[in-house]
């Protein structure tokens, strides 16, 4: 009894020396890089590495008075925000087909909508940006709304799919027999029944439209379309070098909000990172 | 489009059938769902179509500013005795591979420790952090770490392992290692995430049914819990390593390939040959060799696994 219980004991030990040591390695990198935000730029790249450095709001004065910070933000939300919206708009009605209708080439059609999602952003970005170029659209923050929108869209029909396969077929049928046409069964009992599914997609589309970095590089040239992912970029001031605190301010203004909100769906989440494959 | 709604419940009541005739036309029921999918899937084929075939268009050609020379296959002959070329692909399987294969171990040691301890849910919000970084940020926390501020290696100094400062661009592994470890330290907690709520989503009975038999923890993990996770690991390991193929952010802030091209990633050689040597022809033949490739994995894997994988 006393060996057995001495051993569960050993096991707890091992189970948080090997949690605890993953945390650390987790946080201590953030908690650095905190610090880097608030302390004057002398203190950054040093002989020896400074870990208590005086503290300084130089970037945060910084960032708003020499960089168009504003503006990096307006961008980010407005092409984000409407990205979601195209989203939305396109992949409800597609994974409604999807998910409660029987077709010829449903499969092959949800499979494609799918494999659009192994698409490496450098294979189609020579063509996209001639696209674009055409259409005059480089630089603007509606290039950057199609883009996030097309590179999202098979994630966020899938998870809504995966949570409208979940809904009981007799809501709809009830309503059928009651006479009520396709489009208003979809808006007024697949919607609201699969609410959590769509703000789950929203909400991972968001996230990967923030950290979108090679077609925002190269749709955007100036502060029209630069948006926080790649505006940390330009924060390497020519003869002034990486702008080291700058960039941890920048870093950590775009992960609060991500962090809210996530911890906020995290029932959710493995769901929605798998595309609905795996429920949580 | 249907004017069903304005037909009197009483017929569909009286018919008594679960689907009540519509006045709805049968061609128009027939395409009703390609109608709802058809939007979706015209803006995917926008993006990925005409892209894909103005890739091979100009890729027969070579490409100087406005001009456009047709120059047949040369492009793609060039591309298969380029060493850069082969190089970048080489170094996109090591890389991804290698940093793969650490994050899936480490996922599934660190959900196997955490998915039935009574902090699960602190764990997984303290895991989940350094996935809530933009990746350009990521890359740039390790490039301050690694090179800039030379961190790591004072660290390094500091508990006796190295002697002296070292640069970790000099040396192709360990330049190699730099992106290894952001890719590791950002990526892990997505398979986290995922291999805990499978193992989370497991059959609570089973499990203690085994541990009054005696079976250890670990025997139990390993024999009953592990292969019933197979197709979630499946799927999440496809995901992360469509991810991973692709890595770019890094590449272009942390080391541009440096040292001698040895972190070039195949997402950074198309990059560089297009946007910084201007030879479009050519880094479009590059993509359409990718693209191949692309297409080929994912009708012999992914649909694979996302049809055992899914509900």
């Amino acid at each position: 009894m006393a060996s057995t219980r001495r051993r569960k004991g050993d096991s707890r030990m091992i189970r948080y020396i090997v949690l605890g040591s993953w945390a650390l390695f987790c946080l201590a990198p953030v908690l650095w890089f905190l610090s880097i935000g608030f302390r004057p730029r002398t203190e950054i790249i040093t002989p020896q590495p400074i870990y208590f450095p005086t503290f300084s709001l130089d970037a945060w004065h910084m960032i708003w008075s020499d960089w168009p910070m504003a503006a990096y933000l307006r961008n980010s939300v407005l092409a984000i925000l409407g990205s979601v919206v195209i989203d939305l708009v396109l992949a409800i009605p597609a994974a409604y087909s999807l998910a409660r209708f029987r077709y010829r080439g449903r499969e092959d059609i949800g499979f494609y909508i799918l494999s659009t999602r192994m698409m490496a952003p450098a294979i189609v970005a020579i063509p996209i940006f001639f696209l674009f170029r055409n259409m005059g659209l480089l630089d603007t923050i509606w290039a950057l709304m199609l883009i996030y929108a097309a590179i999202n869209l098979s994630v966020v029909t899938w998870i809504i799919r995966s949570y409208m396969l979940d809904i009981p077929k007799e809501l709809e049928d009830a309503a059928r027999t009651d006479g009520a046409s396709d489009l208003r069964i979809l808006w007024e009992i697949i919607i609201p029944a699969c609410l959590p599914g769509i703000i789950t997609a929203g909400v991972i589309a968001a996230i990967f439209a923030i950290n979108e970095f090679l077609f925002t590089l190269l749709i955007a040239s100036t502060k029209n379309a630069y948006t926080m992912s790649v505006a940390l970029a330009n924060f390497t001031g020519g003869s002034d070098g990486v702008i080291y605190n700058a960039i941890a301010l920048v870093a950590f203004l775009a992960f609060v909000p991500v962090f809210v909100v996530v911890v906020a769906i995290q029932k959710h989440l493995s769901r929605g990172l798998t595309m609905g494959a795996v429920k949580g | 489009m249907s004017n069903s709604l304005l037909k009197p419940k009483a017929t569909a009541a009286a018919l008594g059938t679960p689907r009540p005739p519509r006045r709805r036309s049968k061609t128009m029921r027939t395409l009703f769902p390609y109608l709802l999918v058809a939007p979706a899937v015209t803006y995917l084929l926008m993006i990925t179509l005409y892209p894909g075939a103005y890739a091979i268009y100009q890729s027969f050609f070579l490409v100087r500013f406005q001009s456009w020379t047709p120059i047949g296959f040369e492009n793609y002959t060039d591309l298969f005795s380029d060493r850069e070329f082969w190089a970048a692909l080489w170094n996109t399987l090591v890389m991804g591979g290698i940093a793969l294969a650490l994050e899936c171990v480490i996922a599934l040691a660190l959900a196997f420790f955490a998915y039935r301890d009574p902090f699960i849910r602190g764990w997984r919000i303290i895991f989940l952090v350094p996935m809530l970084f933009m990746p350009s940020a990521v890359a740039f926390i390790w490039k301050l770490a690694f090179n800039d501020a030379r961190v790591v290696s004072d660290l390094l100094i500091g508990i006796g392992l190295l002697e002296d400062n070292i640069s970790f661009l000099s040396s192709i592994w360990l330049a190699r290692m730099t992106l290894i470890i952001a890719d590791v330290w950002q990526w892990t907690p997505f398979l986290f995430i995922i291999f805990v709520a499978a193992l989370q989503g497991q059959d609570e009975e089973v499990e203690e049914a085994a541990r009054l038999d005696g079976a250890s923890w670990f025997a139990i993990f390993w024999n009953i819990s592990l292969p019933m996770m197979r197709p979630v690991i499946a799927v999440a390991v496809i995901l992360r390593g469509i991810d991973i193929t692709t890595m770019f952010a890094n590449v272009f802030i942390m080391t541009q390939g440096t040292p001698g091209g040895a972190t070039e990633t195949i997402s950074y050689f198309i990059y560089r040959i297009g946007f910084k040597t201007f030879n479009f022809g050519y880094a479009s033949a590059a993509s359409v060799v990718m693209l191949v490739l692309t297409i080929i994995i994912a009708q012999v894997v992914v649909k694979r696994a996302f049809h055992s994988g899914r509900t």
